[in-house]
């Protein structure tokens, strides 16, 4: 699609065609047997022995052989042999190039360290081991701040696990025995043994190696019926040259066989039955390069269909965090008050938006006085039903400490979730400072009272797509900070060419309909769904699909599986859990929610150039026809070279054919594995380009190439 | 449901839907548009029969079908073997203007007023019909109606059946 | 060159093609919706008469299955009986000139040519091998009264009514929603009560008028205005002549079909019939978009249809035209050209010139017709023909433009593709098998027919007509020998429902296929038609590229060399 790949592509093409272990192997392939799974490469090389027996014993075909033209069927024999090498190379080369790819993205993988643990004579000892040398039934150690290496069951121990990487739920959950643990997270306290339930190969990257191996690689849907066609036609081709034979035997033509059978080869599709199996396996390396695992061909396939893309606003569409931008202070309050309170209140905060609290008030130059209290401070952390988080500090006390020491700011200060602190109806000491952030309605439950201006400051601060955080002190609002959500870069592009293709985004957040909207607008996206709960993922792809759309959908959490495997095109994140991961039918290493996209495009793209080779490969047969059929009855009908419009030689005309015939295969395989190149268009719009380029143009082309040759071969006295 | 059931349980609808559509097809249809056309437009129903004379004279062909004229003195029809049906009863309007000619050197019929009599049974409609042309049959009556006594003479035997 | 003045007659009666198929079309439709109509109140109680003599539910809806083996009982039981009255002829009633029964191999061949809506015939209707006299009337191949009505002009109605049925009934399954394929009893008696029977009433009156004889009094016997005996071949034919335009039969009374005066008079009576052999395959392919309820997917089928027949009609008129040999006076040379082109564009196959006089290009014209079908085609045929050609155009070009192809909102599957490849092969193999075995077995030569262009291009035709059910012919009553009564017998049989069968069963499967509602290639657009266009010519000219250079453009280059 863009330049750059392109021209990695035709390195990697040209590094390939020099391994002789790719030749050798597009040798091995000539073998019929393994030529059968191609039914047009197959009759090509039946036609090869026929010519070849001509070549060897003349007598034995008349009256359609004559001895004097043996060296001509030598010549017929070894550009149809030709012609099914350069099949067979198409294959080797996208096997190759898909292996390639594959094992490079097998090294992708993680390897975690494990601890296994093995019991020798009653004794227990702990192994370490890696992750992928693991079986299911294996015991392992987790201790704290390990990561869980493989998807297990607990058996001993109560801890706290944090799967926030992959559930994005911050808060720790607490695994006793029983539970499942998930590999990819992190315990966070005690220990805790548990049993391997699954083994590292059952996992989808080795479903992907299945898939680049063409013996065992299943045909999709569309190959399949593609391939119904090449029969189709192949019958149909096979029947007029039949035809053609008893005729010219009843009707005293004098055609030589050879003759017949070049007409033959040349009729049938070749140049599409030889690339066909590359243009499938060449897709799927295609995601491969962009380290997306696609589970089956199939898929891919889907995603050329999608009608509907469902797109997470966060990572998707922003990168996402938020970034805060703005101090505004309330009643008399000042901004450097809101900025001082902000950076207090985001010391213990690590996460994104915490770190950017502190770095613009720190910009600002609103460094609190207290800051040295911070360390004895009681800290009220997030939760999710409170929608707030804060800390309360007694003035004077306390020192500084080291920033970024976490386990020594850890150490004096004291957690407690915010609704504890509530029920247990602290008060305030005088000396004390209780700083609360958080949604301005949660806030609105806490506050003594409440800004005459607050709503319609949150409210513009919403419609302008940005998030408000308020801010109390003492339980007085004093101001509220903007949050902005940053855009991805690159992603109102890509919006507007999903739109441009005719495909429909929906923008899906958990955010509040005046901040989605302005978002949505600003990237061009028409229809969101604000305040989405992950569960919603799976009715909104059913009532797409229940309208007969496609639907394409990105997920990463457990709740996202139910629609990961409803969904079309379900592209789950690396990141994600295992129940994501085997739900989705494509998963991206990278953990690129916006590759959802490429994905979409490449699945066109591989539909594309299946339907531009086939369309190319008919319309080549128009021009085969004025070459051959003057020529072929030049003996006893005369009168017919009048259709012999490109005015080839009368001996050359047909190896000039049948030689355009076979060069054509090793001029595509580029395009084959490439794809063919498009711009997001309408549909009607790509549709008319490529029927103008491979339609029309499959009907010039050969025209000019074949007289190119046929001049070639007459100027070298053939 | 199975090929067999359907086959069976089709069998006797068809039998009597076949015999009901001969009926039908086959035998009123083609017996009532007979009906009317006999009553309606008798004389196209029976074949356009030319008479010699009007309606009263004997009848001596149809006007859609070409008869043999071998005298010089009538009309000739084109050479059936040159047309498809073998039957054709026209000619062109050259053809005839050709043959007054020969017809005016046998009867004595000047070549004018034959020409008129050729331009008063041109046959054509409208434009879009197609060239104009001459019905043999048509011209060669009215030729016999025009001058009858010249062609008593010249062929007793024609108003003797 | 085409004349001026013909220009505008071929315009004018192009156009009023279209419109009178354009204003028949809701009718057409209502007959198959069983819609509400005025003419209720007199048809419908003979309708349910019949229907509860047949003992069938009219209401209930068949599957593909059901509804292709009802439409073939019933064409076996008809032909059946078509079969008895004409083995049997001679001690029937109704036969003035005590013609003998038919040999069983030509009624085998006779009933299969007029029940695959072919009409081929190997026979000469009127018993006259001696004319313009036809005194005596020779016995041998006459048809007898009772066998023109209740053989010929019975399954002429009857294959009218079954390729209309199973035409409407494929596009039923096309129909978003909808339970079956219909019923193919309420389907063939609407469609002969209310749309054939009505409408060759009207035109067979029309025809008398125009000078077709209509009796079953005999022939007549004359003394010329010279004195020699002639008979006057008379009989029910203006009954015969309105079925075989209006249901594309194409079986004439007579040998020499629409060229003999009977059967068409004049030019009046011949531009009425070129208008009712456009009428229905031209109104058709409104109708399936009335049906879908998506009239603007009639469009690909209708300019496609019509710009096929325009490539065709270019073709036929390169040449100069002017009455040559084997053409009527009344007709001229443009009526005859004119009239080779529509009649196998619509697969009739009736004749107003002979053929052997055509200019090869000409007769390179009536291949096209046949060989695509669908241009617009015979009736109901013509129409599944096109949608073949679409569902294999939409799905190799579709492609290309990066979705899995759609017609009609439905996903094409390897099935469906399976299905359209099968039903295109079938031309190529009836046609191209039968044509080398014609000259392999000696049964072209025992017939005369020489290993010369002119002579292949008569046996090509001969087997191209059968298999498209056209039935205009070269060889006529030459034809009349076992190998070519049993051969082209079985290629009608295969070409007419084999297809059939097939696009009934890809119908069958749409039925509650998902049907989406996003598009994405527009099969109603202009662009997309003329893909169609081009790909039906690709397809078909590859087909037989190498045959009609044998054929008739071999004859072509040939009297280029040694004059026309």
């Amino acid at each position: 699609m863009t330049s750059k790949p392109a021209r990695q592509t035709s390195a990697r093409f040209r590094s390939n065609l020099t391994s002789t272990k790719t030749l050798l192997d597009s040798l091995v392939r000539l073998n019929p047997v393994s030529l059968l799974a191609n039914p047009v490469m197959f009759i090509v090389e039946l036609t090869f022995f026929i010519v070849t027996a001509m070549s060897i014993y003349p007598p034995a075909f008349y009256p359609v052989a004559n001895s004097s033209m043996r060296i001509y069927y030598v010549e017929v024999a070894l550009i149809v042999l030709l012609t099914v090498w350069f099949s067979t190379l198409a294959d080797a080369l996208a096997e190759t190039q898909a292996k390639n790819t594959a094992s490079s993205l097998r090294s992708l993988e993680s390897e975690v360290q494990s601890k296994k643990i093995v019991t020798e004579a009653d004794l227990r000892r702990i192994v370490t081991t890696p992750s992928t040398a693991l079986r299911k039934g294996d015991l392992i150690l987790l201790e704290k701040n390990d990561v869980v290496p493989i998807d297990a069951e607990v058996l001993e121990g109560i801890g706290m696990v944090d799967e926030s990487l992959l559930t994005g739920e911050s808060t720790p959950v607490r695994k006793a025995p029983g539970d499942e643990v998930i590999g990819g997270s992190k315990v966070i306290s005690d220990t805790l043994t548990a049993r391997v339930t699954v083994n590292p190969e059952d996992t989808y990257i080795s479903e992907m190696i299945r898939l680049v191996e063409s013996s065992k690689r299943p045909r999709t849907p569309n190959e399949v019926a593609v391939t119904s066609v090449l029969i189709g036609l192949t019958a149909i081709f096979t029947i007029i040259v039949v035809a053609l034979l008893g005729l010219s035997i009843t009707l005293d033509l004098a055609v030589d066989l050879s003759v017949l059978i070049a007409l033959y080869v040349c009729l049938l599709p070749t140049t599409i039955g030889a690339l066909l199996p590359s243009i499938g396996l060449s897709g799927v390396s295609r995601l491969y390069r962009r380290k997306i695992v696609a589970k089956s061909g199939r898929a891919v396939e889907r995603a050329g269909d999608t009608d509907v893309i469902i797109l997470d606003k966060t990572g998707t569409i922003t990168v996402g965090n938020r970034q805060a931008v703005e101090f505004i202070p309330v009643n008399s309050h000042t901004e450097k008050e809101v900025g001082e309170a902000a950076f207090l209140s985001s010391w213990h905060d690590d996460t994104p938006e915490g770190r950017s609290l502190i770095r613009l008030a720190y910009e600002d130059g609103f460094v609190p006085r207290e800051l040295n209290a911070l360390g004895v401070s009681e800290v009220y952390e997030f939760s999710a039903s409170t929608r707030t988080s804060g800390v309360k500090i007694s003035q004077g006390t306390g020192f500084m400490l080291p920033k970024g020491d976490k386990s020594g700011r850890e150490r004096g200060r004291l957690r407690r979730k915010f609704e504890a602190h509530q029920e247990a109806g602290s008060a305030i000491a005088e000396d004390e400072t209780e700083i609360i952030k958080g949604a301005p309605d949660a806030i609105k439950k806490i506050a003594r009272s409440i800004p005459s201006n607050f709503d319609a400051l949150v409210d513009r601060i919403s419609s302008q797509g940005d998030t408000p955080l308020a801010v109390t002190r003492n339980r007085e609002v004093i101001g509220v900070i903007r949050l902005k959500d940053v855009l991805k870069p690159g992603i109102r592009e890509k919006i507007l060419s999903v739109k441009v293709m005719g495909i429909r985004p929906v923008m899906l957040t958990g955010d509040q309909p005046l901040t989605a909207k302005s978002i949505a607008s600003e990237v061009g996206i028409d229809e969101f769904r604000p305040e989405a709960k992950p569960e919603d993922k799976y009715d909104i792809v059913t009532k797409e699909q229940a309208e007969t759309r496609v639907v394409a959908m990105i997920g990463d959490g457990t709740n996202d599986a139910p629609a990961l495997a409803v969904a079309d095109v379900g592209l789950a994140m690396n990141s994600g859990t295992q129940a994501a991961k085997e739900a989705a039918n494509m998963v991206d290493l990278e953990s690129n929610p916006a590759k959802i996209i490429e994905v979409v495009m490449l699945g066109k793209q591989l539909l594309m150039t299946r339907g531009a080779v086939t369309t190319f490969s008919i319309a080549n047969d128009v021009a085969k026809y004025f070459a051959i059929v003057p020529v072929m009855f030049a003996s006893t009908l005369p009168e017919l070279k009048a259709l012999n419009i490109l005015g080839l030689g009368l001996n050359t005309a047909v190896l000039s054919a049948l030689i355009f015939n076979a060069i054509i295969i090793p001029l595509l395989i580029p395009l084959a594995l490439r794809g063919i190149r498009f711009k997001p268009t309408s549909t009607m719009a790509l549709f008319i380009k490529n029927a103008l380029i491979y339609g029309v143009g499959g009907i010039i082309v050969p025209f000019i190439g074949i007289k190119v040759i046929d001049i070639a071969l007459l100027s070298i006295g053939g | 449901m199975s090929i067999k059931n359907e086959v069976k349980r089709n069998y006797g609808p068809a039998l009597k839907l076949a015999i009901i559509s001969m009926i039908l097809c086959g035998l009123v249809f083609p017996l009532a548009v007979t009906g009317f056309a006999q009553v309606l437009l008798r004389d196209q129903a029976n074949g356009s029969v030319a008479h010699l004379s009007g309606n009263n004279g004997r009848a001596v062909g149809s006007y859609l079908i070409a008869q043999n004229f071998s005298q010089p003195f009538f009309f000739h029809s084109r050479n059936v073997t040159l047309s498809a049906s073998g039957v054709d009863p026209d000619i062109t309007v050259e053809d005839a203007l050709f043959q007054t000619q020969r017809i005016s050197l046998v009867t004595n019929i000047t070549q004018s007023e034959l020409y008129s009599l050729v331009s008063q049974n041109v046959e054509r409609t409208l434009r879009v019909f197609g060239d104009p042309y001459v019905n043999v049959v048509r011209m060669n009556l009215a030729l016999i109606q025009a001058y009858q006594s010249i062609y008593q003479k010249l062929d007793p035997a024609l108003f003797s059946q | 060159m085409i004349q001026p003045g013909d220009f505008l007659t071929l315009l004018l009666i192009l156009s009023t093609a279209i419109i009178l198929g354009r204003l028949l079309a809701p009718h057409i439709t209502s007959v198959f919706t069983s819609a509400p109509s005025r003419i209720d109140r007199v048809l419908s109680p003979i309708e349910n008469r019949i229907y509860r003599l047949l003992d069938v539910d009219p209401t209930r809806g068949m599957g593909w299955r059901e509804y292709f083996l009802s439409a073939m009982i019933v064409n076996i039981f008809q032909m059946s009986l078509a079969f008895t009255i004409f083995v049997f002829q001679n001690i029937l009633p109704l036969n003035p000139q005590g013609f003998p029964g038919l040999n069983l191999d030509l009624a085998f061949m006779q009933v299969i040519s007029f029940a695959t809506n072919t009409n081929l015939q190997h026979y000469n209707g009127e018993g006259c091998t001696n004319p313009p006299n036809c005194y005596p009337v020779s016995s041998m191949l006459g048809l007898s009264y009772l066998s023109q009505m209740t053989a010929v002009q019975f399954l002429q109605f009857t294959s009218a009514a079954t390729g209309l049925c199973v035409a409407v009934a494929m596009v039923r399954g096309f129909i978003s929603r909808s339970q079956n394929l219909g019923n193919f009893y309420t389907d063939f008696v609407r469609s002969l009560t209310r749309l054939f029977f009505p409408l060759c009433f009207v035109a067979a009156l029309i025809f008398v008028g125009l000078g077709v004889p209509q009796t079953i009094g005999g022939y007549q016997t004359v003394q010329t205005v010279e004195g020699t005996t002639q008979t006057i071949l008379v009989g029910p034919v203006a009954s015969l002549v309105s079925i075989m335009q209006i249901g594309t039969n194409g079986g004439g009374y007579y040998g020499a079909n629409s060229a003999y005066p009977f059967q068409n008079p004049n030019p009046a009576s011949d531009i009425f019939q070129i208008l009712l052999m456009l009428l229905i395959p031209t109104s058709l392919c409104f109708v399936f978009g009335q049906l879908l309820g998506k009239r603007r997917e009639a469009r690909p089928i209708i300019i496609g249809a019509y710009a096929l027949f325009a490539i065709d009609l270019l073709l036929a008129f390169i040449p100069r035209y002017a009455l040559g040999q084997g053409i009527e006076v009344r007709f001229g040379g443009f009526f005859s050209t004119l009239w080779t082109v529509v009649t196998t564009a619509v697969t009739t196959g009736s004749v107003n010139a002979s053929l052997a006089g055509m200019h090869p290009l000409v007769i390179l014209s009536a291949f096209m017709g046949m060989l695509i079908q669908s241009t617009p085609g015979g009736k109901g045929v013509g129409l599944m023909y096109m949608v073949m050609y679409i569902i294999i155009t939409v799905f190799i070009v579709g492609l290309m433009s990066g979705r899995t192809p759609e017609y009609l909102g439905m996903k094409i599957n390897a099935r469906d593709v399976k299905i359209v490849m099968v039903a295109f092969l079938i031309h190529p193999i009836i046609i191209l098998i039968p044509t080398v075995l014609a000259y392999a077995t000696g049964a072209a030569s025992a017939i005369g027919v020489s290993t010369s262009s002119t002579g292949f291009t008569r046996i090509f035709y001969e087997f191209t007509s059968a298999a498209s059910n056209s039935g205009s012919d070269f060889l006529g009553t030459a034809g009349n020998t076992p190998f070519f009564n049993i051969s082209t017998a079985l290629v009608m049989l295969i070409g007419r429902f084999a297809p059939i069968g097939l696009l009934l069963a890809l119908a069958g499967s749409m039925i509650n296929r998902k049907r989406s509602t996003e598009i994405g290639l527009r099969t109603d657009s202009i662009t997309f038609t003329i893909v169609l266009v081009g790909s039906i010519l690709l397809l078909v000219v590859l087909t037989f590229f190498p045959f009609l250079a044998l054929g008739p453009v071999l004859e072509f280059f040939q009297k280029r060399v040694n004059g026309f």
